[in-house]
């Protein structure tokens, strides 16, 4: 057995709440996807309604333009004209009213609501005491020897937001790690730092009753991370953010 | 009664008064075998040989079936149908402006580069995310050799890994969409 290192290490969990919905386009995108469209439209051919309704248009033509009527119209039944269809299709999808993009979460700024901005990455992070300092940290506790880094982040996830969470963590493997030396007060020679270890993982569990426990803590995108935690974690940890 | 052997074997018409033999058990049973010393045996041959040649004939047509490759499944998507390809269905519209065309090939080369940009970002993202993988398992090595073990292990659980894709609007709460019928018409080939 190798000799016992100094360091302590930590096993910390970066939950991540996936996007529900899509980011909203590029300038670029949109031009070019209007683009496509229109060349769509020019390389097509005209489709059987299409062919009704032109063909319909050119029959009111003649009935107004001539004014008798022809054989084949005097039938007696209502005939049910395109045009007709098109406007009630266009009624029935502006009864339609879908949820918004914008949620009222977001327009009131709630950080520790999951309904807000529902087309990023939410990271979860919690006040933790590090010493004799109260920090925004992702949730992380302490390795315990006889269990392997995976369990003491899942047991991290546990203590903060309880039991019942799902969430599918991404591997066995790290994805960083933060190492920094304790202030040289309490440095002694078994105890010189820590080692924290990040894993990642996706929520899966969609609406949990937010049975948070007495820490506070956040939900924040990769962009708000920069207002809470410190200059050389944050670099660590923007490392393994795909955003 | 005397049995009469020599006589059974001519074509009498009548048996039924002929009671030849004792053997031949009931009056009324139909000649279902050829008589003995009656007609000569290359009808008997002929027969056999011609449907021995018709058999082979069959197995013949039958192997040159097998043989042949076996016919291939249209693919519907690409057979476009007649009805398509009628002059009245082609649309008319004005034709392209030069100024037009040529704003399309300025979006065009745009849209390039926006999407080299786009590619070189994700490919430096997921480069420092490996770096930085690699980076915590070298510390973890450093650390202690059981644990490291341990993390590189496969997880077998992970894959295969299911996710709904994001849509456009969230999902409304207690939205009940409206009842339908699908119903199934594809052409099911087989071989």
């Amino acid at each position: 057995a190798a000799a016992r290192r100094p360091w302590r290490l930590f096993g910390a969990m970066c939950l991540l709440r996936l996007p529900r919905i899509t980011q909203p386009l590029e300038k670029e995108e949109e031009e070019m996807a209007a683009l496509m469209g229109q060349i769509e439209l020019e390389k097509s051919h005209y489709s059987d309604h299409e062919i009704r309704k032109l063909e319909e248009e050119e029959r009111l033509k003649r009935r107004k333009e001539s004014l008798y009527d022809d054989d084949d119209e005097v039938t007696g039944k209502t005939v049910i004209m395109a045009q007709d269809l098109e406007d009630k299709w266009e009624q029935k999808f502006l009864r339609f009213k879908a949820a918004p993009r914008i949620t009222d979460a977001d327009k009131k700024n709630i950080r520790t609501s999951l309904n807000r901005k529902l087309d990023s990455n939410l990271m979860l992070l919690v006040k933790q005491k590090i010493g004799n300092q109260d920090l925004w940290l992702l949730p992380q506790v302490e390795w315990q020897p006889g269990e392997t880094l995976r369990s003491t982040a899942e047991r991290a996830m546990a203590t903060f937001l309880g039991d019942h969470i799902q969430a599918k963590i991404l591997g066995n493997a790290p994805y960083g790690i933060y190492k920094y030396k304790f202030p040289r007060a309490i440095r002694t020679e078994d105890n010189v730092g820590a080692k924290v270890f990040f894993f990642k993982a996706f929520l899966q569990s969609s609406d949990f009753t937010q049975t948070e426990l007495k820490t506070d803590h956040l939900w924040v995108t990769k962009n708000e991370l920069g207002d809470y935690l410190k200059p050389e974690y944050l670099k660590k940890v923007n490392r393994f953010l795909l955003d | 009664t005397l049995c009469f052997f020599s006589s059974c074997s001519s074509l009498l018409p009548h048996r039924g008064a002929l009671r030849g033999s004792h053997w031949q058990s009931s009056v009324l049973t139909l000649r279902t075998s050829l008589p003995a010393r009656a007609q000569p045996k290359k009808k008997k041959k002929v027969d056999v040989r011609r449907e021995q040649a018709q058999k082979d004939r069959m197995k013949k047509k039958l192997k040159k079936l097998e043989k042949a490759a076996p016919e291939l499944i249209p693919i519907e998507d690409f057979i476009t149908p007649l009805k398509y390809s009628d002059s009245n269905r082609v649309r008319s519209l004005p034709a392209l402006s030069p100024e037009e065309t040529e704003r399309r090939v300025l979006l065009l080369k745009k849209w390039c580069l926006f999407k080299q940009k786009q590619d070189e970002a994700e490919k430096k993202a997921i480069q420092s995310l490996v770096a930085s993988q690699q980076e915590a398992l070298k510390e973890l090595r450093l650390e202690s050799e059981e644990l490291y073990q341990a993390a590189i292990r496969r997880d077998e659980g992970l894959f295969p890994f299911q996710r709904d894709g994001p849509t456009y609007t969230p999902p409304l709460p207690g939205y009940d969409p409206p009842e339908g019928k699908c119903v199934d018409i594809t052409k099911v080939y087989t071989q």
